[in-house]
């Protein structure tokens, strides 16, 4: 057993669903998205940020508009979709779910 | 003094050291031999490039308008290699990104006796160079035509410097794995010569 494995493997299905919670409050820029995830200590590296917005873009979770900035080049702004609010809905049952049977295992002597 | 490269990165205009562009060149092809089989790759590069220019120009000043080797070495450490973000995915990192296994020939001028044409030979078939001296040798004693070719072999190959060649020497695929391997290798030589 790798205990880093572990790790990752716990952070990655939690990474999803901190993504669309961030979301959830308000459209998003990418940079925005990574300084909450980033303070909230669930990334570790940004790069792993952008295959998860891309894929859950194609799987029609999130969808991004084009705005302009006065510091450069137009930014993405992530939000969700209809379909989004309704996965991070069941996502949020399922966590507690999890928190609820977690603490019961560990709760019993 | 240091010659620097002007690049477009994200839609900005960098000044960048020539050994700082070089790893980032090839920190950018690792991403995206990492990405290829992703169905929007090149969104997701070009989404990771967008960030790279963001914390790029935090490098910049009035005082500092060159973008330096460590300040690759320091964004790449903020986004992450392949092998970083694939261990968040929870993947092995270690048989993917591995770039086709070349198989060239080298002088092996580290197993030298003259000028590492026989050793680097012996390496690429993967026989005792022995062998390939005492072949060169009985060509020489029967006449010379040995030394000619020696010395032909010798400037038409290219000695292997750095360990990726050297690992190309073999004909094992170059991936970061296997250059840590032969790092560590050589290392281990080292110590051992020095007794340490």
């Amino acid at each position: 057993m790798d205990l880093e494995n572990t790790k990752a493997q716990m952070r990655k299905g939690i990474l999803e669903y901190c993504i669309l919670s961030v979301l959830s409050k308000n459209s998003c820029y990418a940079s925005d998205i990574i300084r909450e995830l980033k303070e909230a200590q669930v990334i570790v590296v940004e790069g792993t940020l952008y295959p998860l917005l891309t894929r859950q873009k194609n799987a029609g979770l999130l969808s991004y508009r084009w705005e302009e900035s006065q510091q450069g080049p137009p930014r993405k702004y992530y939000e969700l979709t209809e379909n989004g609010r309704k996965y991070l809905n069941d996502l949020d049952l399922s966590w507690q779910e999890l928190v609820n049977s977690v603490n019961l295992i560990r709760s019993r002597k | 003094m240091k010659l620097t490269v002007s690049i477009n990165l994200g839609g900005y205009f960098f000044n960048i050291d020539e050994d700082a562009y070089e790893d980032l060149k090839r920190y950018l092809r690792n991403l995206e031999l990492h990405f290829a089989g992703e169905e929007s790759a090149s969104e997701i590069l070009s989404d990771i490039e967008t960030r790279m220019s963001e914390l790029f120009r935090t490098k910049i000043s009035s005082y500092k308008q060159v973008i330096t080797i460590e300040d690759v070495n320091q964004v790449i450490s903020v986004l992450g290699t392949p092998e970083d973000i694939s261990d968040t995915e929870g993947k092995s990192a270690r048989d993917k990104f591995t770039t086709p296994g070349y198989h060239r020939i080298y002088r092996d001028t580290d197993h030298r006796v003259i000028g590492g044409v026989c050793s680097g030979i012996g390496a690429y078939w993967d026989i005792d160079p022995v062998f390939i001296r005492i072949v060169f040798v009985a060509l020489i004693m029967a006449g010379g035509l040995g030394a000619l070719i020696y010395l032909i072999l010798y400037i038409v190959i290219p000695e292997a410097r750095t360990t990726a060649q050297k690992i190309e020497m073999k004909g094992n695929p170059v991936n970061i794995h296997n250059i840590k391997d032969s790092v560590k290798k050589e290392f281990n030589a080292v110590r051992k010569n020095m007794k340490l």
